[in-house]
């Protein structure tokens, strides 16, 4: 039962993923392009009756700008639209659907300047993503080396480098992503900037999970059957592997399970004080940061897809970790 | 403590609290100069509770820079003579009358007789000398000091008897009564010890016991709860009265809550918490508007306010910087054709649209719709023209290459960041409008928003940014606090700031302008020569100007005689006539 | 006592690192306090550069740091530029105010996460629920939980908004004001629990799981040991080896972990404070701030080490060593 439970989770992470690759076929707009006549609009309402006939077809609704009627435009599929390149290699300008001209399917709304939501949140999950992926593997690569010599040699590693450790807890971190901000050239290109300041915040990050994994290398190292295995003339590097190491394996997990969607939801918090990613780059974090003004908070409830998404994308990881977890286990 | 104790001090506490109140206004004597409102009716009773963004740092008059400061130190305080905000025009407040001489450099003002201090102690013309000799001297440092100074040299202040005064400036300078706006009037028997000794800067942090903060406003200070709020209650002493006689202020106290954002204060507004809110953005007043009549709230556009928001081109003297991808870029930034197509491809309309919701004005020039004395309504409001904008680029040297990039002379494609400060969503938001109307004309540009003050460092200080988008203005609406921005030499000159002359003919003029509307006593003078100067501007385009906001305030329908202003501030200028409908039962404790 | 000896030189010098890094990334940081008053076109820069030279602002950083070091060993904590008046006050007054809301919701979370923690271990049928209703709140960034709490609490009109006491709040009786204040508590209070509980709750269910998966644990079940004496005897004390780390970082975040909260719902604690301070370089605020979070933290990891120290003697007879 687990095993059917795990491969449908795997499927599902897997077209996630897929779909965030492939954010340009999915998204039949660029997530750019502004359309200024239609600010805040409410997501498109999709007949499929047309012509008081139904249709497999849904047709789009388009408010007049004038009067309350609205002009049906029918949806089409695979069409041909703005350009886009797939993982910054192919071009293709293919998309899922699409209308006619100057017709507008907004599945999701539009944000404060008319751009389509639903392309934003696909794009936008690549950078949200990729910023909590990398984050999470630098901050837990950090984390896991200081944490097994701290854990393990104990002394004065263990002092310095838990020493250390507090240090980068106790500083005031908005003060130093502030400077690293200042420090770089205004002319970076926004995809550097973003990626350096993804990796300040991992490599800030190690802290923590590094004092968790301490304080389980720590007790493990201290067992008999490690001991044992010392006696029996086992190298260090061999204990670590062998004993020490599978003990933290849960921990590394459960934490990577919860860093990802943390470090996504960091840079909610940069984009918060202007220092995530720029316009008109989307990404979660920037589409959200909008939902801090109460009025739009209340009004507009079509701008909460990020956060569903992010909260969707959370719960999958979970699942996945806990079913990797499982799976270890039970080897 | 014992049952029986507790119980006792439970019942002193419960005395106290019933005798415990707000003061009763003092019964006005024939002795006393008193201001007569004429227009102003009203009840006694009530308390105005008011949402604040932040703290207010200090007390003190002299030396408080920030706006929250200011707005509580205004309420407790009165100058000689003051702006009426609803009018615009300068009002007889301490000083009941005054007379200028002929060349316009001496001011002799005669003190309304018999006033006296929040603390009952007479106020007379040591008092004004007093406090004119603190905001004056140098090494106190008042940042209102500047506003004195003028040529350099400080006015003469002299005694003529115990109730009048007399200012000589050291030349005219037009509309010099403004200037009494903001210099608080201080009790020389209160600050004169500490002044001697040195310790002026200190006096009246916000932990000042209440009785020794004095002023001759409508409120004086009751009681500061660090983090939460400060409270005001009546001063019993204040010097105007109303139709009737009465003696104002109505209210018996105003409440300052530190609520936080934007936001915070709407949502307190909202809920009921505070009965005023001053200056909100267009999505919280649609919200509020939706809601208006069962929350109980009136709500008011005022229409334009007097700030100006832009785009500025860095063009400071660069040299001895090592910033040579900027210097590169001056070559585009300082030809006026090229400004001049950025300003014709900037689609004016649809930012207003977007940014303010339709609640705001397009801007051509540095003074708008909203102040009418001085806007000069000659100047052209072109509209969006990407046509004329591609002529003027490539009579300007500039082609598109076959990507439909602009390039330069050399070939190199146009590619320049914009700043702005990340704490402000509307300015961000004009920031990527001007970057995809910009994107039509096939200029690459880049939006990056920096921290405030790190903002602020490249634009004042490493001069190290392209372009920035800022906004400036609101102060007053006559033309002379704005001097510093247009003279070649002034601190806000900000496309080319530490110049010591002119760089350009036209900004050559404009400092001579300038520099005679300033003395130019006659108004109808000074308006033609305030013109030409926005017309200067307006051609020569040293910002290109976007759009200003409407002002947006609300309170609740309870409270009386609201009247806001487009002039800062807002909703509080006449807090002394606001009264709460619905108290008239509530009997003077 | 020879380790915390060696724990306490730890602490000193973290102090004096934490402070001298703050003093060093001023320098780095862009702008000055003063730098706000530049856009107004009626302050002059000789007004400016006479402010900066009164503050010290123009000196260079090594003699400000000197100077500050030489304050500190008199407990003076230097001056906020922003409200004129001392560090130490400014601080304290906060600090109260924080502490009141941090180690409330701190025993709440620990009080629903650990015995939830440990049934979800025991019981698929549970676990299922709560690991499912964790997933969905873990997710959600405390900031949205924050502002959406906020959005149902102004339609509701049930709850106060913010701030910590009612206007008046002078006047009323004893119990009154207690009612008042859990009143104002609840808000503020209910954001830190639900965005704090589901991560104590998760590492409390994992290591408990994987405790009971041991084999000494399935020896004992075959012996025929019960499950509570299973549970408390055998699995819970190996189990808190993680969750005492935990409740250390829980201690040591006391200070710091309500930043947003208290910035958002208005709490007049030590967040708002420190982060105004940080946007407006007041320095020795923010200086002043950051060493009172460290003495926090410090203090905190040093009670989950003791504690560590106390529960597992494996760890106690190593240090020893």
């Amino acid at each position: 039962m687990r095993k059917r439970a795990m491969w449908i989770l795997l499927g599902s992470l897997g077209l996630l993923h897929l779909a965030i690759i492939f954010a340009g076929f999915l998204a039949p707009y660029d997530p750019a392009a502004q359309n200024r006549e239609f600010p805040y609009a409410a997501p498109s309402r999709l007949d499929f009756v047309g012509g008081n006939r139904p249709h497999f077809r849904p047709f789009v609704c388009v408010p007049e700008l004038s009067d309350e009627h609205c002009v049906q435009y029918p949806m089409h599929f695979f069409v041909h639209g703005s350009e886009y390149r797939i993982l910054g290699l192919l071009r293709s300008n293919l998309h899922l659907f699409g209308v006619e001209e100057p017709g507008r399917v907004f599945l999701l709304g539009t944000d404060s300047f008319g751009r389509d939501e639903f392309s934003r949140l696909v794009y936008g999950g690549q950078i949200s993503l990729a910023a909590g992926l990398v984050a999470t593997f630098l901050a837990l690569l950090a984390a896991t080396v200081i944490g097994i010599l701290s854990g393990y040699y104990g002394g004065w590693m263990d002092e310095s480098l838990m020493g250390w450790a507090e240090l980068f807890l106790a500083l005031p971190w908005l003060y130093f992503l502030l400077v690293i901000r200042a420090l770089l050239p205004l002319h970076a290109s926004p995809p550097a900037t973003f990626l350096l300041l993804t990796a300040v915040i991992g490599v800030i990050g190690w802290a923590r999970p590094a004092r968790l994994i301490r304080g389980i290398v720590l007790s493990a190292r201290s067992r008999e059957y490690v001991t044992a295995a010392r006696g029996f003339g086992g190298s260090d590097f061999y204990l670590l592997r062998r004993h020490v190491l599978p003990q933290t394996l849960g921990v590394l997990l459960t934490q990577a399970a919860l860093l990802v969607p943390q470090y996504v939801a960091a840079e909610v918090t940069l984009s918060f004080f202007g220092l995530g990613v720029s316009e008109p780059m989307p990404s979660w974090g920037n589409m959200m940061s909008v939902l801090q003004q109460y009025g739009v908070l209340v009004s507009y409830s079509w701008l909460l897809a990020p956060a569903i998404a992010l909260v969707v994308t959370s719960v999958m990881y979970w699942l996945l970790a806990d079913t990797i977890r499982y799976w270890i286990q039970s080897q | 403590m014992k049952p029986a104790g507790r119980l006792a001090l439970v019942v002193c506490l419960f005395a106290v609290t019933c005798f415990a109140g707000a003061p009763v206004p003092a019964t006005t004597s024939p002795n006393e100069d008193l201001e007569q409102l004429a227009a102003v009716t009203g009840h006694y009773g009530g308390r105005l509770v008011i949402g604040e963004k932040a703290e207010p740092k200090t007390l003190n008059p002299v030396t408080a820079t920030d706006a929250v400061s200011r707005e509580v130190i205004g309420r407790i305080n009165a100058d000689l003579i003051e702006i009426n905000r609803a009018s615009q025009q300068t009002e007889p407040a301490l000083a009941k009358s005054w007379k200028v001489s002929k060349d316009g450099r001496t001011f002799t003002l005669h003190l309304r007789k018999g006033i006296r201090f929040s603390d009952g102690h007479p106020f007379d013309a040591d008092d004004v000398l007093f406090s004119f000799a603190v905001y004056l001297d140098e090494a106190i440092g008042s940042p209102q000091r500047d506003l004195l100074i003028i040529d350099g040299k400080a006015p003469a202040i002299t005694k003529l008897d115990q109730n009048t005064v007399q200012f000589v400036l050291p030349r005219p300078y037009a509309a010099a009564e403004r200037l009494f706006d903001g210099f608080a009037m201080l009790p020389k028997h209160v600050l004169e010890t500490p002044y001697r000794e040195g310790k002026f800067d200190q006096v009246w942090a916000l932990n000042t016991p209440a009785d020794q903060v004095v002023g001759l406003g409508p409120f004086r200070v009751k009681q500061y709860v660090p983090g939460q709020r400060l409270i005001v209650e009546r001063n019993p002493y204040y010097w105007k009265v109303d139709h009737e006689n009465q003696r104002l202020p109505y209210l018996d106290e105003l409440a300052f809550l530190f609520v936080g954002a934007e936001d915070s204060q709407v949502m307190r507004f909202e809920a009921g918490e505070t009965d005023v809110i001053s200056r909100m953005g267009v999505e919280n007043y649609s919200l509020l508007q939706r809601d208006a009549s069962r929350l109980g709230v009136q709500l008011a556009d005022l229409g334009p306010s007097l700030e100006y928001n832009f785009l500025v081109f860095n063009l400071n003297d660069l040299s001895g910087k090592k910033l040579d991808g900027v210097a590169r870029k001056q070559a585009w930034f300082g030809n006026l054709k090229f400004r001049q197509a950025v300003s014709m491809a900037v689609d004016r309309e649809s930012l207003v649209k977007l940014v303010y919701g339709a609640r705001g004005t397009a801007l051509w020039g540095n003074v708008g719709p909203g102040n009418q004395r001085w806007v000069n309504t000659a100047i052209p409001h072109p509209q969006k023209s990407l046509e004329t904008a591609r002529q003027l680029l490539k009579s300007a040297g500039f082609a598109w290459n076959n990507s439909g990039q602009l390039v330069d002379a050399s070939g190199a494609p146009v590619e320049f960041t914009i700043i702005s400060s990340s704490s402000n969503a509307q300015r961000m938001k004009m920031a990527t409008l001007v970057q995809d109307d910009l994107s039509h004309l096939g200029m690459q540009v880049h939006v990056v928003p920096l921290e405030f003050r790190a903002m602020l460092d490249r634009i004042f200080q490493s001069f190290d940014y392209d372009a920035a988008i800022m906004g400036l203005g609101g102060g007053d609406a006559d033309p002379n606090p704005e001097m510093n921005v247009w003279l070649s030499n002034g601190s806000s000159h900000l496309w080319h700031l530490g110049e010591s002359q002119a760089a350009t003919q036209w900004e050559n003029e404009i400092d001579r302008l300038m520099q005679q509307q300033m003395v130019t006593l006659d108004y109808q003078k000074r308006k033609q020569l305030y013109d030409r100067v926005q017309q200067m501007i307006a051609e020569n385009l040293p910002f290109i100007f976007l759009a200003t906001p409407d002002v947006l305030v609300g309170a609740k329908t309870q409270v009386g005689n609201f009247h806001p202003a487009v002039l800062d501030p807002y909703t509080l200028w006449n807090a002394d006539e606001l009264y709460i409908r619905g108290t008239e039962k509530a009997a003077i404790r | 006592m020879r380790y915390l000896g060696r724990r306490i030189l730890r602490a000193l010098l973290l102090m004096i690192g934490v402070s001298t890094l703050c003093f060093l990334l001023t320098q780095i940081a862009p702008g000055k306090f003063f730098d706000e008053l530049r856009l107004n076109p009626q302050i002059s820069p000789q007004t400016i550069a006479g402010l900066n030279s009164r503050y010290g602002l123009d000196q260079p950083v090594v003699l400000r740091y000197g100077r500050w070091l030489g304050a500190v060993a008199h407990g003076d904590f230097g001056y906020s530029i922003a409200y004129n008046s001392p560090v130490a006050s400014l601080l304290w007054a906060r600090l109260g105010n924080t502490l009141i809301l941090t180690s409330a919701a701190m025993l709440l979370i620990w009080m629903i996460a650990l015995p939830l923690g440990v049934i979800a271990a025991s019981n698929r049928a549970v676990d299922k629920l709560l690991t499912g209703a964790t997933s969905f709140l873990i997710s959600i960034p405390e900031i949205v939980i924050a502002i959406g709490l906020l959005a149902v609490v102004v339609r509701g009109r049930v709850l106060p908004i913010g701030g910590m006491h009612a206007l008046g709040f002078e006047e009323l009786s004893r119990a009154e004001s207690l009612k008042d204040l859990m009143f104002h508590m609840i808000m503020p209070t209910l954001i830190l629990v639900l965005s704090g509980w589901p991560v104590i709750f998760r590492h409390v269910r994992t290591s408990v799981l994987e405790c009971l998966e041991m084999p000494y644990v399935q020896a004992a079940r075959g012996l025929g040991i019960g499950p509570v004496r299973l549970l408390f005897r055998h699995v819970l004390p190996v189990a808190a080896n993680p969750a005492i780390s935990l409740f250390g970082f829980s201690l040591a975040a006391l200070l710091s972990g309500s930043l947003l909260v208290e910035v958002i719902t208005g709490w007049p604690g030590l967040g708002p404070l420190i982060l105004e301070a940080t946007l407006s370089r007041d320095l020795f605020v923010v200086v002043g701030g950051a060493l009172l979070s460290a003495v926090f933290m410090i203090g905190g990891n040093l009670v989950a080490d003791l504690m560590l120290l106390a529960c597992d003697p494996r760890i106690r007879t190593e240090a020893q060593g």
